[in-house]
């Protein structure tokens, strides 16, 4: 039994990828025991013990380095964990820090470097972009109200406004533009973004590099209905050869290790680059479904052996999300509360 | 008095049974609660703390009248 | 024996707040500054009490000394009085090798009167009134530019020495930081500097021998700084080429960060905060592989964040604590916004004095002022604190005592914990004598 911690367990109306990861490794030839690392005592996972086996609580990554590491050496030292799969964005900066240090204690992982992980700055896209011979939307980074002025004279309405990592609104006016300057300003800091709107098909790759340009499967999909929050509710496999071909670049050019999603704008043989995730997406169960279990081949690599690499899939598989009810005792509530753990 | 129908753990952990709140409290507050709802004063609690922990009784007795005031914002206290 | 007591409390749960906090509040405990325990120096200099760390400060300084050197061949650092300029504080800088970085006549005149020789003196800033420009000009100061008054300022003084003088100008330029410190000398990229430069080399009375620019503070990437060491670079080779001076100094100022947690960023310092290597490795690639045949200017560094920060600390002490009418615990320190200016841009790291017991609880630290906007932390997680209970605060050793303001109350003592471990006062708390003897009454109000 290998232990496997995942985070990401909070299965909400914006969830985590962590239990798609632990549907996988379930699935996988690999014999698992999931811990399910989790931020806060009502994470939905830590209630379903048919998938998380053991459910810790955990220290914020703002809360510091030390107490962070300290609650995974602690348990490390309780389960006997072996590795660990990081799946939500603010904790990535931290067990990248983190990996060498884990790994010395037997805690093992599979990301990508400081340096790739710094690619998905929006800034950065420009050049990803030009790498792998697509293209992005017409992007200018902006400072001031001037320079959007500016922006704005260049571009036609509506624009996407962006942060530099997070938080992306559509503005129809300069007013609008305006306003989401000042909040995604005083949110996430300078430069703010703006950027034409490519029509297109939003199409989505996920993939895991092995860190010396090759990778261990593709799945592309489409994204074909979207909550109110932008979330796949479903969603189909496709083949677009344009698209896997430029997955397949970018693990090339950058040496990708790791899990990643790219989002990407198709407008017909044009692909636009739209966003770097560097970390499984919450659809990742898609790919295990249709045979490409990337979160099992990502633990094999970081525990050493060599992975599967066949994906070959076919387009026309559809992913369904739905909702789910439990009923169940007070008591595992009480357990996460008071001791931390269950 | 409203402390009765609260359901406490030995963990510490309390639940609300009327409006399914939960609290938590130390080890210390656990006592409290325990000897308010035996229907103790705050001056024998204070003692009581003073005698078992590391604590004067008029320091014991300022935290005793603090733990009340939070009591009464939860609405768990109501002044007899 | 009695048991250890905790203050009793009672939490009610949040959903959405309910993470692990134990491991966290398990590091915030400091007893001890380089091993004088924190209750000895409460009793001995009083609350609230600043610290400085003699053994951080030098080791700090060498450390980053060594770094930049085993990367480029000549170094210079030139301490920043503003970011601290406590006598001892800088004495122990220029002890270790450290020249003067100032920006005011204030300045220009403490380092002297510590005895720092002109020439190891840099004069920056907008503002260098006419006759403390003259007396640095005359005792060899390297003086950067910063507007073109200040040129014509120069050449007067130039006709009335009889002799040229040399200067370095202040660029600014784009490095691709935010916000740009585009106020400060003279823009590169619209080709105002290189104007300026031929206005300066016509005049015939300056010749430039350094550039200088400071992209801004706390700055996170370090490859601004490469760029901002190539661009530097080039414009040095453009003058010598078109001019004939030699420029013998790239200053690329300060700006580095220290271990301190900027507001608004969410990942911990230790993670946010990239290693001071990174920038010496960005800035010496920059300059090695655009260095032609040329021979290696001196490289002057102007940090002071980075070297001083983290040796300083605020003891301070709970004098009260309430609750807030919204349910928030909060305490009143003795020390607030006035002894710590930068509050407003940081997070401090607040470690308890002493071992107190209790589920933590996020909490605001107020300062005594009397102001709504004198508030330390917002939001700080600490178990139930009493009266008396000492905080540590950290890093505060830049800025803090340069910018702190006397309002409505005495600035506390400052202590240099020496490499012997001895408690040194190098800064006596005000006292009422201090604050008034500047202070005249006309004679119909006495």
């Amino acid at each position: 039994m290998i232990k496997v911690a995942v985070s990401g367990i909070n299965a909400v109306d914006n969830p985590g990828p962590g239990l798609g990861i632990i549907k996988g490794l379930r699935q996988g030839k690999i014999p698992v025991a999931p811990i399910g690392l989790a931020y806060d005592a009502m994470e939905p996972g830590i209630y379903l013990d048919h998938l998380v086996e053991r459910a810790y609580l955990m220290p914020y990554p703002s809360e510091g380095e030390a107490p962070f590491l300290n609650r995974l050496l602690y348990i490390k030292e309780k389960e006997g964990l072996e590795v660990v799969i990081p799946a939500l964005d603010a904790e990535l900066p931290l067990f990248i820090d983190l990996e060498s240090r884990l790994s010395a204690y037997g805690i093992k992982s599979f990301l990508p470097t400081k340096e790739q992980f710094r690619l998905r700055a929006k800034d950065r896209l420009q050049e990803v972009a030009r790498r792998i011979g697509i293209k992005i939307p017409q992007t200018l980074a902006v400072t001031s109200i001037k320079e959007l002025e500016e922006a704005l004279s260049e571009l036609s309405f509506p624009v996407m406004i962006k942060g530099l990592f997070y938080k992306a609104l559509k503005a129809y006016t300069p007013a609008e533009a305006q306003q989401y300057f000042y909040s995604i300003a005083a949110e996430w800091g300078y430069p703010v973004l703006v950027q034409e709107v490519v029509e297109g098909e939003e199409v989505n790759v996920v993939g895991v590099g092995d860190g010396e340009g090759g990778h261990f499967g593709l799945l592309a999909i489409k994204k074909l209905w979207i909550t109110s929050l932008g979330k796949i509710w479903t969603g189909v496999t496709i083949t677009h050869s344009g698209l896997l071909k430029a997955a397949e670049d970018f693990v090339r050019a950058y040496a990708w290790r790791g899990a990643f999603e790219l989002e990407v704008i198709a407008q017909d043989e044009d692909l636009y680059l739209v966003e770097i995730n560097p970390r499984f997406p919450a659809w990742i169960y898609f790919a295990v479904g249709v045979g490409i279990n990337l979160p099992e081949r990502l633990l094999a690599a970081a525990l050493g052996q060599e992975p599967e690499r066949s994906w070959d899939y076919p387009a026309g598989k559809l992913y369904i999300r739905f909702t789910d009810d439990l009923v169940t005792e007070l008591e595992v509530f009480q357990h996460m509360v008071t001791r931390g753990e269950r | 008095m409203k402390l009765n129908r609260l359901a406490i753990s030995e963990e510490g952990f309390i639940f609300d049974p009327e409006t399914g709140n939960s609290y938590t409290v130390n080890e210390t507050g656990l006592k409290v609660l325990k000897a308010l709802r035996a229907g103790q004063s705050p001056s024998e609690i204070a003692e009581a703390l003073s005698e078992e922990f590391e604590i004067s009784v008029p320091e014991a007795l300022r935290d005793v009248e603090e733990f009340l005031e939070s009591l009464k914002r939860f609405r768990l206290w109501e002044e007899s | 024996m009695k048991k250890p007591y905790q203050k009793p409390t009672i939490v009610k749960l949040q959903i959405g707040t309910l993470r692990e906090q134990k491991s966290a509040l398990a590091q915030r405990v400091r007893f001890e500054i380089d091993g004088v325990p924190v209750k000895d120096l409460l009793q001995k200099f009083g609350s609230p009490l600043f610290v400085f760390s003699e053994k951080r400060l030098r080791e700090q300084f060498r450390y980053a000394k060594r770094l930049f050197e085993t990367h480029y061949p000549r170094v210079e650092f030139s301490w920043s009085y503003k970011t601290n300029y406590l006598d001892a504080i800088c004495r122990i800088f220029h002890q270790e090798g450290a020249t003067a970085e100032v920006v005011s006549e204030f300045e220009y005149e403490k380092a002297r009167r510590l005895g720092v020789p002109g020439e190891k003196i840099i004069f920056n800033g907008p503002y260098k009134p006419r006759t403390i420009l003259k007396k640095a000009v005359e005792e060899g100061a390297r003086i950067h530019v910063d507007s073109m008054d200040e040129i014509l300022d120069l050449e007067e003084i130039a006709k009335e020495l009889e002799r040229k003088i040399s200067i370095g100008i202040r660029l600014n330029l784009d490095t691709g930081i935010y916000p740009r410190w585009d106020r400060f000398g003279f823009n590169l990229e619209s080709g105002e500097a290189l104007q300026v430069v031929q206005r300066i080399a016509a005049g015939g009375q300056l010749e430039i021998v350094g550039l200088h620019c400071h992209q801004g503070t706390f700055i996170l990437e370090p490859a601004a700084y490469g760029r901002a060491a190539e661009k530097l670079l080039g414009f040095a080779q453009k003058l010598e080429e078109a001019f004939g001076w030699t420029i013998e100094y790239l200053d690329l100022g300060g700006g580095f960060p220290s271990r301190n947690r900027l507001k608004g960023l969410y990942l911990p310092p230790e993670v946010a905060v990239p290693p001071l290597s990174e920038y010496a490795e960005s800035i010496a690639k920059a300059l090695l592989s655009n260095l032609n045949s040329r021979d290696y200017p001196l490289l002057i560094l102007e940090s002071g964040r980075a070297l001083v920060d983290e040796a300083g600390f605020l003891i301070t002490t709970v004098q009260a604590v309430k609750r807030l009418p919204d349910g928030r615990r909060a305490y009143v320190l003795d020390a607030g916004v006035n002894l710590l200016f930068t509050a407003f841009w940081y997070h401090f790291r607040v470690d308890l004095g002493e071992e107190v017991l209790g589920p933590p609880e996020p909490s605001v630290l107020y300062g005594p002022l009397c102001m709504n906007i004198d508030v330390v932390e917002e939001a700080v997680n600490l178990p139930p604190l009493s009266r008396g209970v000492p905080l540590v605060l950290s890093p505060v050793g830049a800025y803090n005592v340069t910018q702190w303001m006397q309002f409505i109350t005495y600035r506390p003592r400052v202590i240099l914990i020496t490499e012997k471990g001895e408690a040194e006062v190098i800064r006596e708390a005000e006292t009422l004598e201090d604050l008034v003897r500047l202070e005249r009454v006309p004679a119909h109000l006495r």
